[in-house]
């Protein structure tokens, strides 16, 4: 039976927008997580201002350009240069509208959460690998220093697959009829499936052509 | 390295793995106990995980880490492990890839809206 506080996570693109809004989960997942709740609000803000400060600029360029063609074509109307400028500045404008709807009905969705889904929301975003652990296993597989980037690039990468994984399990627990907590069984089984579509990486099995 | 399936019965039997059948990685401590345990709920499971199950899924993530770290280190410069080894790793991955991009851009968005801050402090 599956669990219905169960969140399956949306795909990653719609996470990162989504972890701007300014609720009071505390500190984000992210790198430096130093827990300040306005800093958000400071990103998201001169990030809109910054997105609006280009548009205008962008348009009256392509006023005067449009300006200055039309003296010299007469048949083609809008010129495949201009017509790239046009497409790019609409795209992002509607990236931003899509963002921002985004985290409206994040913020919507976990309004309505229950205590219980409340809670496993809060460890979803919260759990994290530490990153000294993880830098002193990078940097023991290397024997070199890794700089803090790839620390970060790595641990959320881990926690990813891990989630990959953890999902995959529950579905084959909710297939065999079982119920959770997970057991190896199920996790062995995820495994396995996954190694068959490849997204668990594996460079101990050469496979040999015309063997 | 024993994998997992090799040994299927084993794992739930001897937790530690003391003695010489183990599985592979029984000796080292565990890393990542404490924060596995609240990933696993945080992605579904339940609010208490079995431990063998915790510890099936930090092998896993160290094997992960470890494949990736081998592979980044034979392209681009070699023996070192740079962002864009892993950038280009992941490509064909779309969640870990879009991840990986948020989580850099969030990083620099932080790190210049912190040196602004501390750059408008530093004037009073």
């Amino acid at each position: 039976m599956a669990d219905p506080a169960r969140v399956k996570p949306v795909v990653g693109v719609s996470e990162a927008p989504a972890e701007r809004p300014t609720q009071s989960e505390g500190s984000r997942d992210a790198p430096g997580s130093s827990g300040k709740v306005s800093e958000p609000a400071a990103v998201q803000s001169t990030t809109r201002e910054q997105g609006k400060a280009v548009s205008p600029s962008r348009s009256a360029e392509e006023a005067a350009a449009a300006g200055e063609e039309e003296d010299g074509s007469s048949s083609l109307h809008p010129p495949p240069a201009k017509k790239l400028k046009v497409e790019h500045d609409k795209k992002k404008e509607k990236r931003h509208k899509v963002d921002e709807d985004e985290i409206q009905k994040m913020q919507v969705l976990v309004s309505s959460f229950s205590e219980e889904q409340l809670n496993r929301y809060e460890m979803y975003r919260r759990a994290a690998f530490p990153k000294a652990a993880i830098k002193r296993l990078i940097q023991s597989i290397t024997g070199s220093s890794v700089s803090q980037n790839v620390v970060i690039a790595m641990s959320g990468i881990a926690k990813v697959f891990a989630g990959e994984i953890v999902e995959e399990a529950l579905d084959v627990c909710e297939k065999w009829g079982d119920t959770p907590p997970l057991q190896p069984k199920h996790m062995r089984e995820a495994v396995r499936r996954l190694k068959s579509r490849e997204q668990v990486p594996n460079t101990k099995h050469k496979k040999i052509l015309f063997h | 390295m024993a994998e997992e399936e090799d040994d299927p019965g084993f794992d739930e039997d001897l937790d530690d793995g003391g003695n010489g059948v183990d599985s592979g990685q029984g000796k080292r401590k565990r890393l990542f106990s404490k924060e596995l345990r609240c990933m696993m709920y945080g992605f579904g499971d339940d609010q208490n995980p079995y431990t063998e199950s915790v510890d099936i899924l930090e092998d896993l993530v160290i094997e992960f880490i470890t494949e990736m770290t081998h592979k980044a280190m034979s392209i681009g410069r070699q023996g070192r492990v740079q962002v864009e080894d892993i950038v280009f790793l992941i490509r064909k991955d779309p969640r870990k890839f879009a991840r990986v991009k948020d989580l850099l851009t969030m990083n620099e968005e932080l790190k210049k809206t912190l040196k602004a801050f501390d750059e408008a402090n530093y004037g009073s």
